[in-house]
């Protein structure tokens, strides 16, 4: 997918950093929903397919704790080669065919159903990556372990994420566990030297066939993926059959079915205290040598041998070696559908497309011995994790489409519907403590507890469409959509959207200009109605009882129930977005110079908003019809041929769009009212506050004394006073985002460039906030000897003279939750992509079976041309899920990749 | 055009066979999870998550100068003076309004028109009495007569009452349903607290009214007169049998006890004022709580070999230092680093599964003494109730473990050592009402608020210019949650404006001078 990325006007793709097999994060025309996703729609030759995110700080993930892995998507189940073109819908307009879950636009995948020539072709294509992990770290260096100013000595410290430690002076050691006499150095890369290189490697074989009757398209696809995190690998295999033929003049049909079996290790945890590999090693101590800590993973009774105070910041190579989590999925999706002509005007289809998928997981949540848990009498402490999953996705649809010329009129007219069925099985049992040390097993476990989930929902849907034209030169196009949502009360299930659009080719009419090869005008409103994502059963409360009874002071055992903690609210209705949009296309100068641009404004009304409520109602949120936000942007894409002849041609693209994203009301639109949709790890949360833009970074920020140009204020004891409450630092979504690709080809030799910006959204860095607090940000060095003296006033308005502790200082951010040093702007400029290809095919002696051979060379994420934030790349985010947008925790670091691929065809 | 797109439209309908929410319905029936369950399974809930989160450890316990943290970041509370209202460990309010007040609410809603569970219902309503009192301790003005209908009303965001409404309401509750209770009636034997056993609830019950009464003290005393006397009347807990106290298992783990075995074990210290005090009384109490951990420089030097609970080598750390003033102070103590000051004894009073005591004899006798002393009650002596109290809490101590177990004789020579003296009665009481609260940070902060006992000296941390307490002063309450000031922004406003600027130093009505 991110192959995608700046490359189409109006489309945000994130890479995350979580690994190979991890997700990837698709925004289109940014976000509209206040609260649930954006996700766009994934449709794979006319069918939806589940996309679910299993990145476990966007859902509902493993439970229990201590797992924040990315467990991959829907989308990685796809085989690029498999594709046959990719389209993304950008408008609402999409969703007269695809319904509600198009309201955040489609990617439209199309795949191989036929080769290109008689005989079987077969072609292998190779591809090989390898990922560097970059660093862009700048810490101070001067400074070693330890704090307020002093290096440890004794025997068993626990400051090795402190560097608040003694000046650095050649020949110094120190102790660390129970080793004495350790240099005191500062180390080098910790990226460098924890991670290793990941390779990538995909084998894919085809074979394909096609004639004027039909054809199939067949891969296998072998694809190997080593982590940066030397535990961690994925592994994909699959097979993808695309088929079409026409039996008769009058009856066709195609389909296609792939299978995948994916199979993911040891997925790293991120972005979080407990468990998480960057965490740890963002803070590590300047002078604490990695071998050292890999070296006293243990201690005597062979648990983790605590060397930081913070026990959550598990040693790195502790969890490499006591923390497994094996995901293995195995997924089938497809679709056959078989069209008729009743008429040489008239045709009838009918579709059935299926996606189902089961998925293992286990995982030892929390490994015996680990440090931050509580040691259990009698038994080994820890959590293990087992769960099993089953989905399937069922599409029926028919259509059929008339299409007729009456004189100067074209037209064409289609009804249709679809019937869609979700159902999704969960068997998830968890045990806490085990009988026998090390053995990570259900069976093993102390405590129990087993959870049974079956969920079902459906959507039924009926549409038409009509389109007419007039001579090539106008047109306009009309849709009606109703859907009826099973998650909705019976009363409000059904919901009626239409769409308009026309368009003018005034090229038609303005053949005399020679320059203008095409001219398009366009202007569309649609709307799509929604059930906002909310969950199956969201109308009344249910309880559970707790799978571990506990016994009253008679000695019997009793049974403990709760219930839910969100209100059920059985009166929701769906939500609808409309959207209207105006269009220019030009093609001019023998197609030389060619623009695309669209301006559109799209408002979503009675959004179903989770907002939390008061604590003393006795629940934590509920559901409402309310909230209303516009977004507003163009976007413009501009393709110029600037040299084009028989050896040589150069191509640019450029593209921008802006877009801006406005909450117009919550539950009233009283400016200022807000929602919390997501907090930090760390401190400070992400808002959207009515009248502000969505999003809102929020947080303690420094008090300032406006009476004294808004210096900062200062307590009697040096340190800084904090706003009295949370302040807004802006929204955390992006304004600006496009990219510049160049690409030349000479005498077949192609050459491409591609250059990639997002701009206009703040971040808040929990890496830098880190950083800050232990002692290895360079604004950690301010004070070191003396004192710090924060440059501002005091609590009665005259300068600050107060010293304070550099330690104290520093960490008092933490203690007041001040983050406002470490907010940023989270944009940037990069180097995204720059690849070499060339077909060799000349080469080739012609008795060998080659027909084609193409060699690329790649280079990825080549450099940050431009960036705000300290210490890391602005994209390493942890978190994939909108409500946590703008929280950057540590993340795994971004990578290089320079990789080949290979193409022979025979 | 029309009709051509209406007909093809009716075609489709006509090849769709199925009406177009058929099924719809069936689809959305959960079919795993219960709608109802038996509503004493709910209580237990209720009780079980009662146990005083970590918040109150970083408060309650601070503030009161039993144990702090020289560490900030989310341990940042009492020990700093702060007002840090929105770090991530679960305040009190949260966990009981959403685990404790939510369910009792639950039971008394689906019992009170039940005459089968009419003992169930009187249950419920004690124990939300109970819980609503702590509430309202800590905070001040709170929602109390629309809290916890989320669900069955929908208010989402509740009114705020002031405290001394809810006190008028909680002492009518207590007295109505501890008569009410009927021991011909059914016995709810799936009780965790109490197995169903009536007689224990209703000295639970009184023994809360007798607690309510008291803490009246100051601001009405009339009226804490009459109601202690009710609930003397009723009867109340005078023996350990019929402590209120909720045993955890290592399933149903204690969340101070949680946190201080697992990642906050070398954080949390005893105090000077709380050791001293033990020390200077040679309260055989300090070696059943305390251990130290000698020579240690950090949390890994804490081992069970160089652990000494003995009394004379106890020293609690000092109040107002933070992790950078401690380690001089860990040196003028005479210590390898503040990881050699006293700890309670993660392994034997603070473990995952140690009890949690609600409402104790130890208490319940000191709150007579002090009513016999204040003449509200006439039965028996205010130096026996003093000595049994001493006694209660001493004996008390066994449960938590075999090795914190007070001998017989130990015991008996403190109490003949310290008998209540003339003119020094409330100071007496309410300092053995203090150590006799250790670990019950609610009930130990309140009384000390009530009662002005012991004397402790105000923590000096961030003085002169604390902006949150003012020097010289002891936080007087807790800031409600950033939660309410966004979401139930008009309602909490009103009760910010009735009882005073949102802040620790405020008081609550019934903290009188």
């Amino acid at each position: 997918m991110n192959a995608l990325q700046g490359k189409v006007a109006g489309v945000n793709i994130s890479s995350l950093g979580t690994g190979p097999g991890g997700s990837s994060k698709i925004r289109i025309r940014g976000q509209s929903s206040i609260s649930g996703q954006n996700n766009p729609l994934i449709v794979i030759n006319g069918v939806p397919v589940d996309n679910t995110n299993f990145n476990e700080n966007a859902s509902a993930g493993i439970k229990g704790g201590g797992v924040t892995a990315d467990g991959g998507d829907g989308l990685s189940s796809i085989n690029p080669d498999d594709i046959e073109n990719m389209t993304i819908l950008k408008g609402a307009a999409a969703a007269a065919l695809y319904g509600s879950r198009a309201k955040d636009g489609v990617i439209m995948v199309t795949t191989k159903t036929k080769g290109k020539g008689r005989g079987i072709g077969v072609t292998y294509n190779l591809n090989y990556t390898n990922e560097t992990p970059l660093d862009y770290t700048d810490y101070q260096t001067e400074y070693g372990q330890g704090e307020n100013g002093v290096r440890p000595t004794a025997p068993n410290p626990t400051s090795g994420q402190w560097s608040f430690g003694e000046k650095i002076v050649p020949g110094m050691t120190h102790t660390l566990f129970n080793t004495s006499g350790i240099p005191y150095v500062a180390q080098g890369s910790r990226i460098k030297e924890f991670y290793r290189r990941g390779q990538n490697l995909s084998n894919t074989i085809t074979l394909s066939t096609g004639n004027e009757k039909g054809g199939f398209h067949l891969s296998l696809t072998n694809a190997e993926n080593k982590g940066i995190v030397p535990n961690n690998k994925f592994n994909r295999k699959g097979v993808n059959l695309g088929f079409s033929y026409n039996l008769t003049e009058k009856l066709s049909f195609s389909g296609n079915v792939n299978y995948t079996n994916e199979k993911n290790t040891n997925p790293p945890n991120i972005a979080n205290q407990d468990n998480s590999i960057p965490t740890t090693l963002m803070a590590m101590s300047t002078t604490m040598p990695l071998s050292v800590l890999n070296d006293n993973k243990y201690n005597a009774l062979g648990n983790e041998y605590n060397y930081s105070r913070f026990t959550n910041r598990t040693n790195p190579y502790w969890i490499l070696a006591e923390q497994f989590h094996n995901i293995k999925r195995d997924r089938i999706f497809g679709n056959v559908s078989v069209k008729y002509n009743l008429l040489s005007w008239l045709f009838v289809q009918g579709r059935v497309g299926q996606d189902y998928s089961s998925r293992d997981e286990d995982v030892n949540n929390f490994p015996t011995g680990q440090a931050s848990r509580a040691l259990v009498t009698g038994f080994a402490n820890g959590i293990y994790t087992q769960e099993s999953r089953r989905f399937r996705e069922t599409n029926l649809d028919f259509l059929i489409s008339a299409t007729k010329k009456f004189g100067d009129f074209d037209a064409t007219l289609t009804g249709g519907g679809n019937q869609m069925r979700r159902i999704l099985d969960i068997n998830n049992v968890q045990v806490t403590d085990f009988f026998v040390r090390g053995l990570y097993s259900v069976q093993n476990g102390r405590a129990k507890d087993p959870v049974y989930t079956l969920i079902e929902q459906g959507v039924n849907s009926l549409y038409g469409s009509a389109e007419v034209s007039w001579k090539k030169t106008l047109y306009l196009n009309g849709t009606v959509r109703n859907d009826w949502f099973s998650t909705l009360s019976a009363a409000n299930r059904s919901i009626l959207y239409p769409s308009v659009s026309g368009a003018y080719v005034f090229s038609e009419n303005l053949s005399n200009l020679s320059w203008l090869n095409f001219g398009k005008l366009r202007l569309g409103y649609a709307e799509v109605g929604s059930d906002g994502d909310v969950a199956p059963y969201a109308g009344q409360l249910f309880y559970a009882v707790n799978a571990n009874l506990i016994n009253n002071p008679s000695g019997v055992s009793v049974p403990v129930a709760n219930s839910g903690n969100s209100i059920p609210n059985p009166n929701l209705k769906p939500s609808r977005v409309s959207e209207t949009e105006v269009g220019l296309e030009l093609k001019m100068f023998k197609s030389r110079v060619n623009l695309d641009v669209a301006v559109y404004k799209k408002i979503t009304r009675d959004q179903i908003v989770q907002v939390q409520v008061s604590d003393a109602s006795g629940f934590v949120n509920t559901r409402i019809n309310s909230g209303e936000s516009s977004n507003k942007g163009f976007e413009a894409m501009l393709n110029l041929v600037p040299v084009q002849n028989k050896n040589f041609t150069w191509q640019f693209t450029a593209n921008t769009s802006y877009n801006i994203t406005k909450v117009l009301s919550i539950i009233t639109n009283t400016p200022g009212e807000r929602i919390t949709i997501g907090t930090h790890v760390f401190n400070g949360e992400v808002r959207h506050v009515v009248g502000e833009e969505m999003g809102q970074i929020a947080g303690f920020g420094y008090a300032t004394d406006p009476t004294k140009g808004n210096q900062r204020i200062f307590q009697a004891n040096g340190l800084p006073l904090r706003t009295s409450g949370l302040v807004l630092f802006g929204s955390a979504l992006p304004k600006w985002t496009g990219g510049f690709l160049n690409s030349f080809n000479y005498k077949g030799i192609s050459l491409t460039v591609f250059i990639d910006y997002k701009l206009g959204n703040k971040m808040l860095s929990g890496t830098n906030f880190n950083a800050t607090r232990h002692g290895l940000h360079k604004n950690t060095l301010e004070g070191r000897t003396s004192g710090v003296i924060g440059q501002g006033v005091n609590q009665s308005g005259t300068t600050n003279t107060v010293v304070s502790p550099v330690q104290t200082y520093w960490e008092h951010l933490r203690s007041q939750q001040i983050i406002e040093s470490v907010i940023y702007n989270g944009g940037y400029w990069k180097l995204r992509q720059i690849s070499l290809g060339y077909d060799l095919t000349k080469f080739i002696p012609a008795k060998l079976p080659f027909k084609g051979v193409r060699l690329d060379l790649v280079a990825n994420n080549v450099l940050i041309l431009k960036k705000w934030v300290d210490n890391i790349d602005p994209e390493t985010f942890g978190f994939g899920s909108d409500n946590q947008v703008g929280l950057e925790s540590p993340g795994l670091p971004t990578t290089r990749g320079i990789g080949l691929n290979l193409n022979i065809k025979f | 055009m029309k009709k051509i797109f209406s007909y093809s439209l009716l075609i489709g309908l006509s090849i769709f066979t199925f009406s177009c929410d058929k099924g719809l319905e069936e689809l959305n029936k959960n079919k795993t999870s219960p709608t109802s369950v038996d509503p004493a399974f709910l209580l237990n809930n209720a009780v079980i998550n009662s146990s005083f989160p970590v918040k109150s450890l970083i408060f309650d316990v601070g503030i009161v100068q039993q144990m702090v943290s020289p560490n900030g970041g989310v341990l940042a509370g009492a020990n700093f003076n702060q007002d840090s209202r929105d770090v991530t460990t679960a305040p009190i309010w949260a966990a009981y309004y959403q685990n404790v007040i939510k369910y009792t609410y639950d039971v008394i809603q689906n019992t009170k028109s039940v005459p089968a569970r009419s003992n169930l219902y009187n249950m419920a309503r004690i124990y939300q009495a109970y819980s609503f009192m702590i509430l309202t301790d800590e905070y001040g003005d709170i929602p109390f007569n629309e809290a916890g209908a989320g669900y069955s009303t929908q208010v989402l965001l509740p009114k705020y009452d002031a405290q001394q409404g809810i006190y008028t309401k909680l002492i009518q509750e207590l007295t109505e349903a501890s008569a009410a209770l009927n021991a011909g009636g059914t016995i709810e034997n799936s009780d965790v607290l109490y197995s169903g056993d009536i007689a224990k609830w209703k000295k639970f019950g009184y023994s809360l009214l007798l607690r309510a009464g008291m803490r009246l003290s100051k601001a009405d005393a009339a009226k804490a007169q009459t109601t202690v006397a009710a609930a003397f009347a009723g009867g109340v807990i005078l023996s350990n049998a019929d402590n209120a106290y909720i045993r955890h298992d290592a399933n149903y783990t204690q969340p101070i006890g949680g946190t201080l075995n697992g990642s906050e074990a070398a954080n949390f210290y005893l105090t000077k004022p709380f050791v001293d005090q033990l020390k200077n009384t040679n309260d055989p109490r300090l070696s059943a709580i305390a251990i130290r951990y000698v020579g240690a420089t950090s949390g890994n030097g804490q081992t069970v070999a160089v652990g000494s609970t003995n009394a004379a080598q106890q020293i609690g750390m000092p109040m107002g230092k933070d992790n950078g003033t401690i380690v001089a102070q860990a040196t003028a103590d005479g210590l390898a680093s503040f990881y050699d000051y006293s700890q309670a004894d993660r392994r034997r009073i603070l473990k995952t599964t140690s009890p949690v005591f609600l409402v104790s004899a130890a208490q319940t006798n000191l709150l007579l003494a002090e009513a016999r002393f204040r003449g509200w009650i006439t039965a028996g002596t205010a130096a026996q109730y003093f000595s049994d109290g001493i006694r209660a809490h001493m004996d008390q101590m066994a449960t938590y473990d075999a090795n914190a177990a007070v001998a017989a004789g130990a015991r008996d020579t403190y109490v003949a050592a310290n008998p209540l003296g003339a003119g020094t009665e409330l100071n007496q009481i309410n300092t053995q009402y203090w150590i006799a609260s250790f670990l019950n940070g609610p009930e130990a902060f309140a009384n000390f608020r009530r009662s002005g006992f012991p004397a402790l000296t105000a923590n000096p941390y961030g003085q002169p210019n604390n902006p949150d307490v003012p020097n010289g002063t002891f936080i007087r309450r807790l800031t409600y949650p950033t939660s309410e000031l966004s979401i139930n922004t008009t309602n909490v406003n009103a009760a910010i404006a009735a009882q005073g600027a949102d802040k620790l130093s405020t008081k609550v009505w019934w903290d009188k001078p």
